[in-house]
């Protein structure tokens, strides 16, 4: 499948910002079942420096310096992705999870997709003995990692509410899980919390989701959203390639070609689309826009 | 530290022989019963009690000095600390602690040091290899020698500083390891310091302290001295720079750290800027700082704070010490940092098991001084002896040194309390968070304890410097000791003491070098002052001078102004004179209430500790921001400061008498005058000088502005008018110039207008109108910036101006002026001024 996306975000403030420093995490990833058609970037006011590079996880970052007074920050990220990801392994087939956190720990490797990265707490994701208890009932001794893994998404789906008043973007993990509510992000770091607190490597994936209005009505212009999900490393014998395979807790679903990954880290802190630091004297308001529209819709 | 327990930390108060023994006996008195714990090793005693090392010269040439000039020497040390201001903070306690420099020091010989500082050399050079090849090529994890969970586990380990190869060639331009002595007498490493480690500006300040007390001794006993230490540290950083003569700023967190007092003193020590996050900033890829005179290249940072706050723009977002943008002129070579961001990941107690064989990997060497047996539990063979031996074992996390609640979490074996059962149980999930330690029992050393001599335990933190010529060590530690076996020394806190470290050479010391081989440039300027410390030296000035204003009030209320002139006006309680001042203390916060007597109105104004605006507030205020200023002023402000503020605390009485509150206000004023004296004849008349002395000014104009509102206008009483001369200090100038007694218009040309009188108003402005001509301007097209203009216009009015109509409106118009002038010169040179802008933080989900 073929997707065109557009992500609008613009910063309103309240008194002129003199300059601003900030990181831009928004195109999407070559590889991994995806592959970067097209992509443009238009950011206003035009930057006095940008620089871009890949970040230790290998996410396109592009850091701009702006050094004029403004009112507003506007980026607009226009790109065409072609999505064909593998058919996922049968779930019950896989290593076990006990086995996978030991090959985990074994792996004599500190490359981006090596998994000892993603089994400790990062600065969103602490261990939370609650959630780690919450975990251990998808996990009887000997299960498929896989197979426990979804077991838990489906529990998180029916026992949280998706509710986008319930928290901020800020809110700590424990705290969400403890609402049982939240939206995509909480969602997401309360998974991986869950399955880092029994070892296993889990990341945080941050990209978009094809939606379909409902039939017969037309889609939306810019009623998309920017979405987060997990990926879970099976293991090397796993059938996933690289070991890796996309759960998205959201919508309980294990991830197919309706999702397309931008970035792949610890947590939210590594892959927020968009950061950094203004010089400011007031507050700022933020609207975003996102459409996602796949190709067979087109025209 | 009171003197009384000063004094029982030295030899014993009152012992009868004292005055009669000779030194043997005293010797034998000191050290009698001195009995180390079975299995440990001591630094005084060896297993069959016999001294050992450097202790018989050391003892000896102690003893002939008799109890009572040892205790009064080391009481001096004591006096010296608090007079100094030299202190720390607890993790997680506001208060400032003085520092606790226990009394003897610890004695090791040449033969002895030289052992230890081969094996720190070792590992030092063994640590940079390892944090290379970390954030380089990974080779140690690819071929087996290092777990990749031991490394992706500390939080230390930061993954955005990969592939950055360190600007100037190295990571650890300092590295620390507090070491201890083993049971079987080897010095062994307890933990390695690599972040930013502290206590090398403790280590210092103890010496200078201990030298100062006992000259003769250090002299006789050929102690190795530390300047050039110091000397090659600096040297090795400045080495690592581009530029010849380089910019070094020393990175601090700021004065609530808890090593804030170290870091001005080394700062102070080592001529390195102080800085803090926001005074630095990237531009174009280079690291730069804010000064008065603009941005100016910043060589390199000794960084003190941690490295995850760095820079929020690929460290942690939230952090407010950094500087954005710090990572990014690390790869370009903007900086030289040092120790590099990411090298707290050595600080792993699950490295320690690994190192034996990294050393033979890397260097083909044995280490030469182990660790602490440590296994851990991500390693199955790890984890399988740790079950195997739990009983004996202690357990921690692996992350060390961890912060926040789990600071102390250590859990010993045998108490197989509820903590450790948790532990248990996450020994099953997630081991790989544990490591698991044979207990280490800590070596003791000697310490004063009722007259005599008793085995303490300590840990010593040793230093080495990375300099062109290779590593090179301290002569000396940073040593804490324990004062009852109970306490941890490996922190400091309460029931910690820190000692000196002597290291006795067999050779007499040359004297360091005082004489440079080489000539530097001549120059007269000091470099160019942060805007940060220009924003406190000018509201020091400006509180100093605000307290004066307050007392010089409460002087004139309780009749001070009883002079020559005004003999007969001395003030009726409730006359308009008296209700003005008053009214004027009430409205500047000094007082709750304008109808106190007068007697329970100045002790609030002076002392009040509830009131903003009493002269003890602003005086506090004036030392919270010297706190910040240590290495700028005169080592001698520091004790006059201490001075005023005792003698405003200081209550003479329960309920003290007008008479008592009014020498209080003179012995006040006579300590403003000592510190207005060491500003002026002890600071280099630099642009630090001048910033404090503007705020001085400026506030002093404003408040004789304000003064001359109230007392100098047009319907001015006689009395009015005396106080106002007492207010401005210049009855005994009007009694010499006018002979005819009063009048409003000559009061008003001496307080205001006259630029031959110090205190007026007119002199305030010239001398500021003086110091901003020479001040660094940021335009070279020669035009008056917005600030300079506005204070020669000020002065303008003030020089052409006549008395009979500086008046009402006029006054009230030259005192909004200078506030406006105040203003200027905060924004134009002050990183906080009243237009600065705060960072933000870019929020939402986006």
């Amino acid at each position: 499948m073929i997707y065109t996306l557009r992500h609008l975000t613009t910063y309103r403030y309240a008194r002129a910002v003199r300059s601003a420093r900030c990181n831009l995490r928004l195109r999407p990833r070559d590889g991994e079942g995806q592959r970067v058609l097209e992509a443009a970037l238009t950011v206003t006011p035009a930057p006095k420096s940008r620089l871009e590079r890949a970040d230790f996880f290998g996410t396109d970052t592009l850091t701009l310096l702006i050094d004029e007074p403004h009112r507003t920050f506007a980026v607009e990220a226009v790109s065409r992705v072609a999505v064909e990801r593998p058919v996922p392994p049968e779930p019950e087939a896989g290593p076990s999870w006990e086995a996978v956190r030991a090959a985990a720990l074994r792996l004599p490797t500190l490359g981006p997709d090596g998994p000892a990265h993603f089994q400790f707490p990062s600065q969103r994701v602490p261990i939370v003995p609650a959630v780690t208890d919450y975990a251990r009932a998808s996990f009887p001794p000997g299960r498929s990692a896989l197979g426990g893994a979804i077991a838990l998404m489906h529990r998180i789906r029916s026992d949280f509410r998706f509710d986008a008043e319930a928290t901020t973007v800020s809110t700590p993990l424990a705290e969400a899980f403890a609402l049982r509510a939240g939206v995509c992000q909480d969602f997401a770091h309360v998974m991986i919390a869950a399955l880092r607190g029994l070892g296993l490597p889990a990341a945080y994936v941050s990209g978009y989701l094809c939606t379909r209005p409902p039939p017969g009505r037309p889609r939306l212009r810019g009623a998309d959203a920017s979405h987060a999900w997990v990926a879970l490393w099976c293991g090397e014998g796993s059938g996933a390639r690289d070991g890796w395979i996309g759960l998205d807790p959201t919508n309980d679903c294990v991830v197919r070609d309706e999702h397309i990954v931008v970035a792949r880290a610890r947590d939210y802190a590594d892959v927020a689309p968009i950061d950094g630091i203004v010089s400011a004297a007031g507050a700022q308001k933020l609207t975003v826009e996102v459409d996602v529209v796949p190709e067979d819709e087109a025209a | 530290m009171t003197s009384s327990a000063a004094l029982a930390d030295g030899p014993a108060p009152d012992a009868s022989a004292w005055a009669t023994d000779d030194p043997a006996s005293r010797i034998r008195r000191w050290t009698e019963g001195y009995a180390p714990r079975p299995g440990l090793a001591d630094e005084m005693v060896d297993a069959r009690g016999e001294l050992r090392g450097g202790w018989p010269r050391f003892l000896e040439r102690l003893a002939r000095l008799d109890d009572r000039e040892v205790a009064a020497r080391f009481l001096s040390a004591e006096r010296h600390i608090r007079d100094a201001g030299i202190s720390y903070r607890v993790y997680g306690d506001g208060r400032e602690h003085p520092w606790p420099l226990g009394s003897l020091p610890l004695v090791i010989d040449a033969a002895d040091w030289a052992e230890l500082s081969a094996g720190i050399v070792q590992r030092a050079g063994l640590m940079e290899r390892i944090v290379a090849d970390i954030y380089g090529p990974g080779r140690l994890v690819a071929e087996g020698f290092l777990p990749a969970g031991v490394v992706a586990g500390s939080p230390e380990y930061l993954r955005p500083v990969h592939g950055i190869a360190p600007p100037g060639g190295r990571w650890l331009p300092i590295y620390a390891a507090d070491v201890g002595r083993g049971p079987d007498g080897c010095w062994r490493v307890l933990a390695d310091r690599t972040q930013a480690p502290s206590g090398l500006g403790y280590a210092l300040e103890n010496r200078m302290v201990l030298a100062r007390a006992f000259p003769d001794l250090f002299a006789d006993l050929h102690v190795e001295r530390l300047p050039g230490f110091f000397q090659a540290f600096r040297a090795g950083l400045a080495a690592s720079c581009a530029r010849s003569d380089p910019r070094i700023c020393l990175l601090t967190s700021g004065p609530y750290s808890s090593t804030y007092v170290e870091q001005a003193a080394l700062a102070r020590y080592l001529g390195f800027l102080l800085v803090e996050g926001d005074d630095l900033v990237v531009r174009d890829g280079l690291l730069h700082v804010r000064t008065v005179a603009g941005l100016k290249r910043a060589d390199a940072v000794w960084r003190r704070i941690d490295a995850d706050y760095l820079d929020p723009m690929e460290l942690r977002s939230d952090s407010r010490l950094g500087v954005p943008g710090m990572l990014q002129a690390l790869r370009r070579g903007g900086a030289v940092v040092g120790n590099m961001p990411g090298s707290g990941v050595l600080e792993s107690a699950a490295l320690s098991p690994y190192l034996p064989a990294i050393a033979r990997a890397l260097t083909g060497e044995e280490l030469r001084l182990a660790g602490p047996d440590t296994w851990w539990c991500g390693d199955p063979d790890g984890l399988r002896h740790v079950l195997a031996h739990l009983d004996r074992l202690t357990l921690r996390p692996a992350a060390t040194p961890v912060r926040g609640p789990e600071r102390d979490a250590m859990l010993a074996g045998p108490a197989l309390d509820a903590a450790r059962a948790r532990a248990l149980a996450a020994l099953r999930e997630r081991p790989f968070d544990w490591v698991a330690q044979e207990p280490a029992p800590l070596s003791t050393m000697p310490a004063w304890q009722d007259g005599r001599l008793a085995p303490r335990p300590f840990v010593m933190r040793v230093f080495a410097a990375a300099t062109p010529e290779g590593w090179r060590v301290l002569p000396s530690a940073f040593c804490r000791v324990a004062e009852h076996d109970g306490a941890d020394p490996s922190e400091m806190r309460a029931g910690i003491r820190s000692a000196d470290v002597w290291v006795l050479s067999d050779t007499p010391i040359d004297a360091p070098p005082l004489l440079l081989s080489t000539a530097p440039r001549i120059r007269r300027i000091a470099g160019h002052l942060p805007s940060r410390a220009a924003d406190n030296l000018f509201w020091f000035g400006r509180y100093l001078e605000r307290a004066e204003a307050v007392i010089r009030l409460v002087q004139a209320h309780l009749g001070g102004f009883s002079g020559a002139l005004a003999a007969d006006a001395s003030g009726e309680e409730g006359g308009p004179t008296a209700l003005a001042i008053r009214a004027l203390l009430k409205e500047w916060g000094s007082v709750e209430a304008a109808d106190l007597s007068p007697a329970a109105l100045a002790q609030e104004a002076l002392s009040g500790k509830m009131r903003y605006g009493s002269a003890l507030a602003h005086v506090m205020e004036a030392r919270r921001i010297a706190a910040s200023l240590r290495e700028r002023l005169p080592m001698e402000s520091w004790r006059a400061l201490a001075d005023l503020r005792d003698t405003l605390v200081y209550a003479e009485a329960w309920a003290p008498t007008e008479a008592q509150l009014f020498g209080k206000a003179e012995r006040a004023l006579g300590h403003l005058a000592a510190l207005a004296g060491l500003a002026h004849e002890n600071m280099g008349h630099g642009t630090a000088w001048r910033f404090a002395d503007m705020g001085r000014r400026v506030e002093r104009a404003i408040n004789t502005c304000r003064f001359a509102v109230d007392f100098c206008d047009r319907e001015a009483s006689a009395e009015d008018l005396g106080v106002m001369l007492s207010l401005a200090d210049s009855q005994i100038a009007y009694g010499s110039r006018y002979l005819t007694g009063v009048s409003r218009d000559a009061v008003c040309d001496m307080a205001v207008l006259d630029p031959g009188n110090p205190r007026s108003v007119a002199y305030q402005v010239q001398a500021i109108v003086a110091h901003l001509e020479v001040l660094p301007a940021l335009a070279a097209d020669g035009l008056p910036e917005t600030h300079r203009r506005r204070a020669l216009a000020l002065a303008g009015t003030l020089q052409t101006a006549d008395a009979a109509e500086t008046e009402g409106e006029a006054l009230e118009h030259i005192e909004t002026e200078l506030e406006g002038l105040a203003d200027r010169i905060a924004s134009r040179y002050f990183p906080n001024g009243p237009d600065a802008l705060r960072p933000e933080k870019l929020t939402g989900l986006a």
